[in-house]
């Protein structure tokens, strides 16, 4: 699972009738270096995500992307290969040195 | 299945029914120099993991389905052991 920004949702007129009921929304992955103090959380390149948690635009979720993203329409399948499972309350990161068990 | 440094959590309310007893932690790969490099995961952790951990995650959906015994979720990586040393031929 990645973190990424909300950035904006994709509306469709006709859809395969297994997404009936699913929003998507453009994301924004966010980098380690954007994670730094005084940097802006984003910085990744934009992709579309499938969502059934409906978050705002700017809110920081966690997606899932591979073959497990279509695991919540179980035991129907989904053309589904990347979803919003969770929407972030607060990120605390801090990157570490070298390791010492190198 | 890779080895990853734990460098951060997250907290969330709103999240897949799955996740609910499980903490969320934020690693980076470990690269063999021992540096940490790439994108920040979001990890599923029922080991006890801490900051600064060292941890063997597994990328297997069917595990994390079994781990957390819900056919629904939708993860994929899960804290599968913590690390003790890493040995290897120079």
């Amino acid at each position: 699972m990645r973190l990424g920004v909300v950035r904006g949702k994709v509306v469709l007129s006709l859809a395969d009738p297994r997404l009936v009921g699913t929003r998507f929304l453009i994301v924004e992955p966010i980098t380690a270096a954007s994670l730094d103090p005084g940097g802006k959380p984003g910085g990744g390149k934009q992709l579309i995500v499938a969502d059934h948690l409906n978050p705002g635009e700017g809110e920081i979720i966690g997606f899932v992307e591979g073959r497990e993203g279509a695991n919540p329409y179980w035991p129907g399948r989904a053309p589904v290969d990347a979803y919003c499972s969770l929407i972030v309350d607060r990120v605390s990161f801090r990157k570490l040195g070298i390791s010492s068990k190198k | 299945m890779f080895v990853a440094r734990i460098e951060g959590y997250i907290t969330s309310t709103v999240r897949h029914p799955s996740f609910k007893s499980c903490s969320m932690l934020l690693c980076r790969r470990l690269e063999p120099d021992g540096q940490a490099v790439g994108e920040p995961q979001i990890v599923l952790d029922q080991m006890g993991a801490g900051y600064g951990s060292e941890v063997l995650v597994s990328t297997d959906g069917d595990l994390a389905r079994q781990i957390l015994n819900d056919n629904t979720t939708p993860s994929r990586l899960v804290v599968v052991g913590l690390i003790d040393k890493i040995s290897r031929e120079q």
